[in-house]
């Protein structure tokens, strides 16, 4: 019996992971943007007319919640200048120009044995790699580890893949069996427990098989496979389904004794450790009805999603919008000069095939929603008073729950903008809470003068 | 090829970029679908004359949604489907024998008064059929009770209109043999267009919770509740089994719990509201059958129930993911605390 949670949608689903990985040529011209995680920005290392080599770490900062960016390939650096960031904005970016040679730099070497059973050195070198939440989150993987230690006592490690359309964590499982274990292993090292879950949806049936006849438990790993639905891989969900525990509203997942990390981090880890190769690049899912096809490409950093699109046979129809991430909780990026990033995992071309817009949407209260909510809300009442600009009535539906999976939205006949809606009011909350707080600080402070 | 680039402008849509192909058309069409089979039996029971009335309530309730819109100046809506399933389910609940004209006065009500002046799809706080047979039965009662005889009973009586078993299960005067359960279960029994058949009805009725155009929450506990409490108390001169067998068979409950009680608009869309709903439905029904001046009480009842469905759903507010009982007493006792620090 496969584990689930309540809840989620089954999308069309569109993946290909039949497709082989295909290598993208690296562009002419990288753009590596100096934020590719949560928390604090990289200062570039070089300035114009540097050399770089391929793995070079050309920006860092050293507060703890960061992550260095790398040279993905070797050549010359021609700016450093604010560039279009994929999500939007201008972000300070290092352009390389790319002299095809693809040198590699040496500053990193693999970890020696005895470094691997160390976890702080693993933890040392995760940092120093760059590896981030690269299922999307993008939130640095060393300092989540630390975070969680002597708090967590169930690792779980992500490779549900509930997005459509998404194939990188299949085929990282399908061809790098043995890498993606030890890099596993690594992590379970590096947290201080004794065994892994590796949480798998059941489309993935052949890597399932796969791992399970490497002897995953060796490597301190239980594989766990997963019903089929969405957002099977969202983090509250995935605890729930391999423990039983249900994270608390607001809470983190270690807040549980649970910490969640994506298959490609895991991947990533095993390249930084046992190869000494930062993250330069990562499998990236492109597709959407613009391409003839979709491709699943191997994909450096800095890879501008037009030069994407021109190595993936170009369009064969007219573009809309192109999408950074899965269908689901992917965002638009607005401009084909912005790069790739760390936490790509697929890169969509769509056109209005793919649309389903509605110009006058309708709720008929079907209630559909509030029967996908995983996390059991309530988002016809919350769209009800967000219409409204009742906030205090959305806080007591706890919009502050809703973590955008788009399940309601998704599963709306009605076409209603129902994520849209709680993402803005979730920002309007924030707001309203960061003013309060300023107000109070201000008032606090007007006393202690007198 | 800068430049070319620069001249494609991508759209910003909001999340999710994919959604279900199911819209409100689709599900309104499944409704229709459903409808079928009990449409089917009447023109067996009764040949083309109900027709007249479905056609006739169908094309009145599309034109007066049409016609309304357009006067307010408002965006058209007549191809969502809704003010055909208005007429359809309208037309359901009337005599097969009654005049063309008689479905035209109860959609205007049902789309004009109970939908459309309190803003149209969705927001109306009465099921506009149930309303629109409600406004009917006060305004044309002799119509509206005249119940012709059924081909699969011809020469049963004399006469060319006859009584309902519900007027011999709750009247004085003791089932005739023809209404046995199996003639109520096929459809060989007097009644409105669409509640002669239970079997016609439960296809359509699985049908729709099959397709998830509806939950099986209300259907199941409205029924239940009916069958329970008949099954209790008993009556009709006959053994409680058959008398709740009977209940269950005639009338319109079975056409009322599938497809008015379920009306999205006017029911709860949280899922115990909707479990309480079904029953509220249930005990009205049972209420107004034993003791009301009317034979047949489901549209009522679910009138009623409709009115409560806004309280319905406050009071079943649920917890999100990941709050325990634990956190809600505690949450609780914090509350109370601070009343009395208040105080």
């Amino acid at each position: 019996m496969s584990q689930t949670f309540k809840g989620g949608v089954h999308p069309d689903y569109m993946k290909a992971p039949e497709i082989p990985v295909t290598v993208i040529t690296p562009p002419p011209q990288v753009v590596i943007p100096m934020i590719q995680h949560i928390g604090a920005p990289c200062q570039p290392l070089v300035k114009k007319g540097d050399k770089v080599t391929m793995g070079q770490k050309i920006g860092e900062n050293p507060a703890p919640v960061s992550a260095p960016v790398h040279a993905s390939v070797s050549g010359t650096v021609v700016a450093v200048e604010p560039r279009p960031h994929p999500l939007g904005d201008m972000i300070l970016s290092v352009v390389i120009e790319n002299d095809g040679l693809d040198t590699p730099c040496t500053d990193m070497a693999p970890l020696t044995d005895e470094q691997l059973r160390d976890p702080e050195a693993i933890l040392d070198r995760i940092r120093e790699a760059g590896v981030v939440g690269m299922g999307g989150a993008m939130f640095p993987t060393a300092f989540k580890i630390r975070g969680g230690l002597n708090k967590v006592d169930k690792l779980i490690i992500n490779g549900a893949e509930c997005e459509p359309y998404l194939n990188g964590d299949h085929l990282t499982m399908l061809n790098y069996p043995e890498q993606l274990l030890k890099g596993i292993e690594l992590v379970r090292i590096a947290s201080g427990v004794e065994t892994a879950y590796y949480g798998i949806e059941e489309n993935k049936r052949d890597a399932i098989d796969l791992l399970n006849s490497l002897h995953p438990e060796q490597y301190g790993i239980q594989i766990v496979p997963e019903q089929v639905k969405y957002p099977q891989g969202a983090e509250k969900m995935q605890v729930f389904a391999v423990t039983g525990r249900r994270v608390k509203p607001g809470g983190l997942p270690s807040g549980v004794g649970a910490n969640v990390i994506s298959t490609r981090t895991c991947y990533a880890v095993y390249q930084a450790c046992c190869e000494g190769r930062p993250v330069i690049d990562r499998i990236v899912s492109v597709g959407g009805s613009a391409l003839a096809a979709p491709v699943n490409g191997l994909t450096r950093v800095g890879t501008p999603l037009g030069y994407l699109a021109e190595q993936c046979g170009g369009f064969v129809k007219e573009l809309r919008k192109v999408v950074l991430g899965g269908p689901m909780m992917g965002i638009c990026a607005t401009n084909l000069d912005a790069p790739t990033i760390k936490g790509n995992s697929g890169v969509l071309y769509f056109t209005e095939e793919e649309d389903q817009h509605v110009d006058e949407p309708t709720c008929i209260r079907c209630g559909k929603c509030i029967t996908v909510c995983p996390m059991n809300l309530e988002p016809v009442f919350m769209y009800m008073y967000y219409s409204k600009g009742d906030y205090e009535n959305l806080e007591k539906y706890h919009v502050t729950d809703c973590f955008e999976c788009g399940s309601c939205a998704f599963n709306c006949p009605a076409r209603m903008p129902l994520t849209h809606a709680f993402k803005t009011a979730k920002l309007m909350i924030q707001a309203k809470a960061m003013k309060e707080k300023a107000a109070a600080e201000a008032a606090a402070a007007k006393e202690a003068k007198k | 090829m800068s430049e070319q680039k620069e001249r494609i402008i991508l759209d910003v849509a909001y999340q999710p970029q994919v959604r279900t192909s199911r819209d409100t058309r689709s599900l309104m069409l499944n409704v229709i679908i459903a409808l079928t089979p009990a449409i089917a039996v009447s023109v067996w029971q009764f040949g083309l004359t109900p027709l007249v009335v479905l056609a006739s309530s169908v094309c009145s309730a599309v034109f007066f949604e049409w016609a309304y819109r357009r006067l307010m100046k408002k965006s058209t809506t007549i191809d969502d489907l809704s003010a055909v399933i208005t007429g359809l389910l309208l037309a359901m609940t009337l005599p097969p024998t009654a005049p063309w004209w008689l479905p035209i006065i109860g959609t205007f009500f049902a789309i004009v008064v109970v939908k459309q002046l309190y803003g149209g799809l969705g927001k109306n706080f009465l099921n506009p059929a149930m309303a629109g047979r409600a406004f009917l039965l006060a305004s044309y009662a002799t119509i509206m009770g005249n119940y012709s005889i059924p081909r699969g009973l011809t020469g049963a009586v004399d006469g060319i209109t006859m009584a309902t078993p519900l007027n011999y299960l709750y009247g004085s005067d003791p089932m005739p043999a023809y209404f046995t359960l199996k003639n109520l279960f096929l459809g060989y029994m007097p009644g409105a267009i669409g509640e002669l058949s239970t079997l016609a009805i439960l296809i359509g009725g699985v049908w729709l919770i099959a397709r998830k155009v509806i939950s099986w929450r209300i259907p199941v506990s409205f029924i239940g509740t009916v069958a329970l409490l008949t099954l209790i108390f008993g009556g009709g001169g006959m053994g409680h089994a058959d008398f709740m067998l009977y209940n269950l068979l005639s009338g319109g409950l079975m056409l009322c719990a599938f497809f008015m009680a379920t009306d999205y608009a006017t029911s709860p869309v949280t899922l115990n509201g909707q479990l309480l709903f079904g029953f509220g439905c249930g005990v009205i029904t049972v209420l107004i059958r034993y003791f009301g001046g009317y034979a047949e009480g489901v549209s009522y009842a679910v009138l009623i129930m409709n009115l409560c469905t806004w309280a319905i759903d406050k009071a079943f507010h649920r917890h999100q993911f990941g709050v325990t009982k634990e956190d809600l007493d505690a949450q609780k006792a914090a509350a109370k605390a601070a009343k009395e620090a208040a105080k």
